[in-house]
């Protein structure tokens, strides 16, 4: 029962950040209906930039996200002003194509400047955890779970309650009724992208204390994004949050009833499963 | 380039000099290891026709019939994992070990198609992405069966014989040329006649408007599984002629989502589908890419002056250039979608056309 509840536990926390990660993909989504491919290399260049942070000027990884999320937010709004607002009107796959372009740019440029050779972040905390009713539970990851509900917090308050998170929902409802309204959809979508860039650099340096920092840890993120994206519904936001707790149990609970080996592999037919017979998503149509 | 653009003008069928060209460059290509010895070459022009087998069996489901599969690793996984476990463990040839991996990857893709082609555009990517996943797990995984992460290498192929004559031993790169060659040729005639058969045109009726077609009384499952099962045979082949020829696999080489990349960059990049595309997106990224990787590249840079050998930049460069190749691929293909969503070809069409406006 104690193990259960452990790997539950642990599956929330790091859901948690798995939420953010997803949340990010799907208002990326919502708003311009494109699938960003490179939405774990955007991770990843957050994870770097953490590592930057940490290793010249001794920034704490949860400290320096003061720093990480306005540069991550202008890096989305680069990536889409110079690239993505150009593709907007074409084809779904040209699309998805030119974000996997942009996801290798990404990934081989870090592999030109840190090589590919795997970075630690080690702070006092990294191994460190605590007991709550015998049940252990890792520091790092408890930092970051706090920190990730006050962003999503922030990030509904933001969406539901001013003109601009407003302007951003109703562009991704309708995008030709927002514009009629005198919503500038351009700048909806300069603005969108970049907080699904600064979500998911926020997400990189959340995990860098506990993960291994490297070139092509991207992928893996972006697979999970897409995963919890699909399994909460497209473009929405509370769907993106729950699928990501959604898998962040499954791994953790497959990985310690079946094999830490195959974990994956469970997420992935999860993910099929998802797809073949709820392909809308745990909430139904897209909405934000 | 220039015996390309004669090959593309004698399948339109026009004057006799081009297929008389066309005729030239063929043989040239079969006599072409009489003539030229390096090794080096020779491995170039088996990663060509590698390629252009990949990007050709991808075009049939990606550019006919319009399903963009970013998995289709699998088949080439399929293939590959398919001759090498019954050539190690079962002293199976690999000429056989072919014919099996293709049954195999047949099986697959009927599996991934009865489950994918449910679905439509990006959740059909997303899902093909997904089952390449979940072999490339398997694979890490069922160390019984594939040695999981560290992979099967082989050490000797058998010898090939009819009857008591020795055909080849596989002991220079010659043979697997032409294996590559013919391979690549016989993916050339089969799109071909894909294109120009019933079958092609409800595979384009598809990609222009599945429920116009579904209509129409083309049978959407039918025909989608049809163009992936053919798609997936070539693949496959293409992975198994690799891991014989390279001798060496692993999940991370043989199931890498890259590779899915690589094949549809070579459509992208050439022309997606049209029969030449993908011999001239071959034609462009191995030259390009095997340049990075032996430092080309970096040389050129030096030779033109930009910046010297001894310099800082100099020494990164030469030291790093050969691990971006990736990076050029990606450059390549934000570029390509950007500038010229219809590959190299429908570029040059475009220019031909309007110089002749003009």
């Amino acid at each position: 029962m104690t193990v259960l509840l452990q790997s539950l536990i642990s599956g929330i926390l790091i859901g948690g950040v798995y939420a953010l990660i997803g949340i990010g993909m799907t208002i990326i989504f919502g708003v311009m209906r494109v699938i960003n491919f490179a939405h774990g290399d955007i991770l990843m260049v957050g994870m770097y930039l953490t590592y930057i942070l940490f290793s010249t000027l001794g920034i704490d990884p949860f400290v320096s996200i003061v720093i990480t999320i306005p540069l991550m937010f202008l890096f989305g709004a680069f990536l889409q002003k110079v690239f993505i607002n150009r593709m907007l009107g074409a084809h779904p796959q040209n699309q998805i194509l030119l974000t996997i372009g942009l996801g290798l740019i990404m990934s081989n440029t870090m592999m030109l400047i840190f090589t590919s050779d795997y970075k630690i972040i080690s702070t006092s905390y990294s191994s460190e955890s605590f007991n709550v009713a015998g049940i252990s539970i890792s520091s790092p990851l408890a930092i970051s779970f706090l920190i990730t509900a006050a962003i999503t917090l922030l990030l509904y308050w933001f969406l539901l309650k001013t003109n601009t998170g407003q302007a951003i929902r109703a562009t991704a409802q309708d995008r030709e009724a927002a514009q009629l309204m005198g919503i500038n959809v351009r700048r909806m979508s300069i603005l969108a992208f970049g907080i699904g860039s600064a979500l998911a650099g926020t997400a990189g340096a959340l995990i860098s204390p506990t993960y291994y920092i490297f070139p092509q840890i991207g992928g893996i993120f972006t697979l999970k994004a897409f995963i919890i994206t699909v399994l909460g519904g497209m473009g929405s936001i509370i769907g993106a949050t729950l699928g990501g707790i959604i898998i962040g149990v499954a791994e953790s609970v497959s990985a310690v009833y079946i094999s830490s080996g195959w974990k994956d592999v469970v997420v992935f037919v999860l993910f099929l499963l998802v797809l073949l017979f709820k392909p809308a998503g745990l909430m139904g149509k897209p909405r934000m | 380039m220039k015996s390309t653009f004669a090959l593309i003008r004698t399948t339109a069928g026009t004057s006799p000099v081009a297929t008389a060209l066309g005729l030239a460059v063929l043989a040239g290509l079969f006599l072409f290891p009489s003539f030229v010895q390096s090794p080096y070459t020779l491995h170039i022009m088996i990663l060509f026709f590698l390629s252009t087998i990949q990007g050709e069996a991808w075009n049939i489901i990606g550019g006919y019939t319009g399903q963009y599969s970013i998995g289709h690793v699998a088949y080439f996984g399929a293939g590959a994992y398919t001759t090498m476990i019954l050539m190690q463990y079962k002293q199976i040839p690999p000429w056989y070990g072919m014919l099996a991996g293709i049954g195999v990857a047949l099986v697959v893709s009927l599996i991934i198609g009865s489950i994918c082609f449910r679905l439509q555009g990006p959740y059909f990517v997303l899902a093909s992405i997904a089952v390449a996943e979940i072999m490339r797990l398997s694979a890490i995984n069922l160390k019984d069966i594939t040695n999981g992460a560290e992979g099967i290498l082989i050490t000797e192929i058998p010898v090939f014989k009819i009857g008591n004559t020795v055909v080849t031993d596989f002991l220079s790169k010659v043979p697997f040329y032409y294996i590559g060659l013919v391979i690549a040729l016989v993916t050339i005639l089969v799109t071909w006649m894909v294109q120009n058969s019933k079958l092609g045109y409800y595979f384009q009726a598809i990609r222009e408007d599945q429920d116009a077609a579904h209509s129409l009384g083309i049978s959407l499952p039918i025909y989608k599984n049809i163009a992936l099962a053919l798609s997936a045979v070539f693949t496959s082949l293409s992975g198994s002629f690799y891991a014989v020829y390279i001798g060496y696999i692993d999940p991370s080489t043989v199931l890498n989502l890259d590779i899915s990349v690589q094949i549809v960059l070579v459509c992208i990049i050439g022309g997606i589908g049209t029969i030449w595309g993908p011999v001239i997106g071959a034609m462009v990224l191995v030259p390009l890419s095997e340049a990075l990787r032996s430092d080309l590249i970096a040389e050129m840079i030096f030779k033109t002056g930009l910046t010297s050998e001894g310099s800082a930049i100099g020494t990164f460069l030469k030291e790093n250039l050969a691990h971006a190749h990736a990076l050029i691929y990606g450059i390549l293909v934000v570029v390509v979608i950007l500038f010229m969503p219809d590959g190299v070809l429908g570029w040059v069409k475009k220019l031909t056309v309007q110089k002749g406006r003009g």
